[in-house]
């Protein structure tokens, strides 16, 4: 067969490989819409954490600031600030740690419970994003000296992240992965004790 | 409407503007997608998804390229990764056996020809069967393909060169039938 010959035939023949049928326009047009509809509301639930978010950072990055400052400054070595040693003036930056730990809570408490039964949301990933930055703020925060609060943040550095990678490579076995990893740490139960649940002042008295 | 009023208008949330940019493009995505997929779900899933997205996106064309490759880009992109996960391609039954038992005229060989091909294509590298699929079988021009895989179109052509000779050789027991 000649190869002009063989490329019409070739042609001819695929042109019954995976013939189309008619193009359902008008069932795909419901489903953007409805789609898009979805999405939009779910932009606009999520907007007011997202000022959160910024606001978390916005604090722990003038904590981290003020911590480098004072310790450059040359006073004495600071004892590792614990659960007891934690003064007064440190509320600012207990108040946004307590507000991360929140939100790590609620996204991780959500991540799992929605991907039990489908694949997780593409927000999930933007708001594991955004809580890994505040992570490593955290980490770099007096929060950071604290052996038990340090090893949970590296734990969450780590979820999170795995999370973030999300939209580009998932898969089932990688949000197994996620949950099993959450569970043999016990992430969520170590942020709850970390941050238990009440009104301000009582959110405070874990290892906050 | 041109095409540079039509993406203002969609810009500016007319739900109009947005329905005729859909009608203009969705059987040359769907087609692509269900050529690709070789499954209705999976083609409608990937064509909605396309648009979806486009309609997200559409802030950020620029207009360096044309609508249809910018379009055609997110549809590749979609589909290509949704087979990937997905994991679900389709490969027609193809019995070896039966070739053999085929030595009749043009007429009775033609199915036969359909379904060995079938496969063949099938079994072609991912990169080599989106280019065969792309150019030989729905038209798209080296240029499209190109902007459409983000390749230049030197590697279009080299792919569907390649693509062609593995066809060739699979489907090599036709040769002597369609010769003359």
């Amino acid at each position: 067969m000649t190869d002009e010959r063989f490329e019409r035939v070739l042609r001819d023949a695929a042109q019954d490989y995976h013939r189309p049928p008619a193009t359902p326009r008008e069932e795909m047009w419901r489903q953007i819409v409805a789609a898009r509809e979805a999405r939009r509301r779910r932009r606009v639930m999520l907007r007011p954490r997202l000022r959160w978010g910024v606001g978390i950072a916005a604090v722990l990055a003038l904590g981290v600031a003020i911590g480098r400052w004072t310790a450059t400054a040359g006073g004495p070595a600071r004892a590792p600030i614990g659960p007891s040693t934690v003064g007064p003036s440190d509320l600012a930056y207990r108040l946004a740690a307590a507000q991360y730990l929140t939100r790590a809570e609620a996204l991780l408490t959500g991540f799992r419970a929605e991907t039990r039964g489908a694949e997780p949301t593409a927000q999930f990933a933007t708001q594991a994003r955004e809580l890994l930055s505040t992570t490593r703020l955290m980490l770099d925060s007096p929060a950071g000296q604290d052996l038990r609060l340090k090893a949970l943040l590296e734990d969450l550095e780590l979820v999170l992240a795995q999370i973030a990678q999300l939209p580009a490579t998932t898969d089932r076995e990688e949000i197994q992965m996620i949950n099993q990893g959450l569970e043999h740490r016990s992430v969520l139960l170590r942020l709850r004790t970390a941050n238990p649940a009440g009104p301000g002042s009582v959110r405070t008295q874990g290892a906050l | 409407m041109d095409e540079r009023e039509l993406i203002a208008r969609v810009r500016a949330g007319d739900g109009a503007a947005e329905r005729t940019l859909y009608d203009a493009h969705v059987d040359r995505v769907y087609r692509l997608a269900y050529r690709l997929a070789g499954d209705d779900d999976l083609a409608r899933e990937f064509t909605q998804d396309t648009f979806v997205r486009a309609f997200e996106r559409l802030a950020s064309f620029r207009g360096e390229a044309k609508l249809s490759t910018w379009l055609h880009a997110i549809a590749t992109s979609v589909v290509l990764n949704g087979l990937r996960k997905v994991k679900r391609f389709h490969r027609r039954e193809a019995d070896l056996d039966d070739a053999a038992g085929v030595a009749a005229g043009r007429r009775a060989a033609e199915p036969d020809l359909k379904r060995r091909l079938a496969q063949a294509i099938d079994d072609l590298p991912h990169g080599y069967r989106t280019v065969f699929v792309m150019h030989d079988v729905e038209g798209y021009t080296h240029e499209e393909i190109g902007a459409s895989l983000g390749v230049e179109t030197g590697t279009s052509k080299a792919q569907l060169s390649r693509a062609r000779a593995r066809l060739r050789e699979a489907l090599a027991d036709f040769a002597g039938e369609w010769a003359s």
